[in-house]
């Protein structure tokens, strides 16, 4: 484990059943890095997260985060965007927004503040006081953002945070992940999209049956494959197949 | 508990913005009310017909063959008298005679017939009217006041009981530790619906996941709970205060009995008792609501269980008289030990007084351990099913050692 370590993740296994979905999997993320967490669907990149987070219980191994397990009260101010996304949608922008800035520390008055703010940024300062529900599937998901980032977290986990955004809301996502890079955070980017690893990315992971197939920095991994893209190398370490 | 209060708070004052919580808290009073308005106004009607009727004027004949009826009386309604049955029915058949009454000779064992001109299916009741009338006036001069009272059983009793010499009077006993009961009721049937959805809400929106990097799923489930608390609270004050103030300004209009809360009995250590096994069985409730909840995918299925529960716990109350007659009953103790069925008899016969104190102590423990098992049960049942969005969780998994 290097110094400047904030995550890591020691002979993690995981078994659900009798089906073992991460084998001792082992490596670390630095801080301040941009991490790729790659692999098809069903490669255990997001049980990976979940128990890094505590929502799963691992069969065996360590997950930490600035060296210990991750824990709500104690642990690193974070950012996390969740494959499976939604909010309370009977109940107001606002007051959701609210709740989980004081979920995150933030106290009332300093989380309605910043909400306010970053509905103003995101052009839905008009649907404060609307229920999420009423929000278009958009709009939604910039709330979802906007949620993510309270408190300046960190360290920024975006589970497949692409996935069903349109243009717009992506290229907020791209504005967001880069500021938060430039304050210092590190970002883990669970996914299976390589263009967007290649241009954010420092260094990543790519799993297959809950193993790491590689692992290191872009231009080690492009290396060790001849210089081909990592689409390419996606491709050619499942054999042009999908495990989902 | 990080984050416990503002857990609390969010749950509590969203609940307190939803329409369907005021609806839910405001129906049982509006409820009562509106039965008591239908109660006033057809006394009111009826009490206004009667007169009505009373007033009315039309032509009677009789045949008394009992010779109960007094000529006076009959004089007093401008009756006539008639020697034969057959006569009055032909008469009233021909619409020459509104009414005609025959009084067989021995009317304990038959019964007075009535003939009459139809007027209507409430108006017909004049007939039968003027016959109580026309006897009751006839019989009554025979009798003192007090035999009037017998006969009339109107005979009023006040009733002195002793226990080990001290005077005691079990009804009124009952009022104060029974109104747990009532709460209870009245708390689960209103409010056992909104404890059920409390955890599906997070699954159906997917929003547990990111709940769970802010807060450990003790604390949530916890806050869930004591918000539901403080709200099921809530709600018996709003249920209560209604009921309270509406006795208070219409018990005299509505002909209800006057109770005179100095004259209660009050004996602390029952109404103690009472509070709290209604607070440990709100608990175990609450918890067993929760846990269900937890377990399920969606509020639909969630409620497919209610019954059950309901069943469970409000089965017993089929077998009142049961609790009140026989406590040492082996059916009965294990109703009253068996925790998800406990809290009514518990509650009932803590009323009436044959809850010994040792046995009131052995269900309170039982009633807690049940409480923290059960929220134990709720807690691991959340933990696990949290990312569990299309289907429940088996019982094996929710036990499964971690």
């Amino acid at each position: 484990m290097t110094n400047d370590a904030i995550i890591n993740i020691r002979n993690f296994t995981m078994t659900f059943g009798k089906t073992k979905v991460i084998d001792k999997l082992s490596f670390e993320v630095r801080r301040g890095e941009t991490f790729g967490l790659l692999g098809s669907n069903g490669s255990g990149k997001t049980t990976t997260i979940r128990a890094l987070l505590g929502i799963f219980v691992p069969t065996a191994g360590s997950l930490t985060i600035n060296g210990k397990p991750f824990d709500v009260a104690t642990g690193a101010k974070l950012g996390y965007l969740p494959e499976e996304r939604g909010l309370y949608r009977n109940e107001k922008v606002i007051d959701v927004m609210v709740y989980f800035g004081q979920l995150k520390g933030m106290t009332a008055t300093a989380a309605r503040d910043w909400s306010l703010e970053y509905l103003q940024r995101v052009d839905l300062a008009d649907k404060a006081k609307i229920t999420i529900g009423k929000l278009s599937g958009g709009q939604q998901q910039k709330i979802q953002l906007g949620v993510t980032i309270m408190n300046n977290p960190e360290l920024l986990i975006l589970d497949e945070p692409t996935k069903g955004f349109d243009p717009v809301n992506r290229r907020l996502l791209m504005d967001i992940i880069e500021e938060h890079q430039q304050k210092g955070a590190t970002v883990v980017f669970v996914t299976h999209q390589m263009e967007e690893v290649e241009r954010l990315c420092d260094r990543i992971i790519l799993l297959k049956d809950g193993k790491a197939a590689e692992y290191g920095t872009i231009a080690a991994v492009k290396k060790r494959h001849n210089g081909a893209s990592l689409d390419d190398i996606f491709v050619t370490v499942y054999g042009g197949k999908d495990e989902s | 508990m990080h984050n416990l209060s503002t857990v609390v708070k969010f749950e509590i004052v969203r609940s307190l913005k939803k329409k369907s919580f005021w609806l839910l808290s405001l129906a049982f009073p509006l409820m009562i009310a509106a039965v008591f308005a239908v109660i006033y106004f057809s006394n009111q009607a009826t009490s206004q017909a009667g007169e009505e009727l009373s007033k009315q004027k039309f032509s009677l004949a009789v045949t008394d063959e009992s010779g109960i009826v007094k000529p006076e009386v009959l004089k007093a309604l401008s009756a006539k008298q008639l020697d034969t049955k057959e006569e009055g029915v032909a008469l009233v058949k021909e619409g020459k005679l509104d009414g005609f009454i025959f009084i067989p000779k021995d009317i304990g064992a038959n019964e007075v017939q009535i003939y009459g001109k139809d007027v209507g299916i409430f108006d017909n009741n004049r007939y039968a009217s003027v016959t109580q009338w026309l006897l009751s006036q006839s019989i009554d001069s025979k009798f003192n006041p007090s035999e009037l009272a017998v006969v009339q059983q109107k005979v009023k009793t006040e009733v002195t009981t002793y226990q080990d010499g001290v005077e005691r009077d079990a009804i009124k006993e009952a009022i104060l530790p029974g109104v747990f009961l009532i709460l209870l009721y009245l708390l689960i049937t209103t409010f056992g619906g909104q404890m059920l959805a409390s955890t599906t809400e997070e699954k159906e929106n997917r929003v547990i996941e990111m709940i769970l990097t802010t807060v450990r799923a003790k604390t949530l489930i916890v806050g869930k709970i004591v918000s539901m608390v403080i709200l099921g609270f809530l709600q018996m004050a709003i249920v209560l205060i209604p009921v309270i103030v509406g006795y208070a300004l219409l018990h005299t209009q509505l002909a209800l009995p006057t109770i005179d809360l100095s004259e209660l009995p009050v004996d602390w250590v029952r109404i103690g008792i009472g509070f709290v096994i209604f607070v440990l069985s709100f608990l175990l409730l609450t918890g067993l609501l929760v846990a269900i909840g937890a377990a399920t995918p969606t509020a639909k299925e969630a409620n497919s269980f209610f019954g059950v529960i309901m069943l469970l716990m409000f089965g017993p109350l089929y077998a009142v008289t049961l609790f009140v007659s026989s406590p040492d009953a082996g059916i009965v103790q294990f109703l009253s030990y068996f925790p998800f069925t406990a809290p009514i008899p518990l509650l009932l016969r803590n009323a009436v007084g044959n809850l010994e104190l040792y046995q009131a102590l052995i269900s309170m423990v039982i009633l807690a351990v049940s409480s923290m098992l059960v929220m134990m049960v709720a807690v691991r049942a959340f933990r696990y099913g949290a990312l569990e969005y299309s289907r429940k969780l088996t019982l094996k998994e929710i036990f499964a050692k971690e």
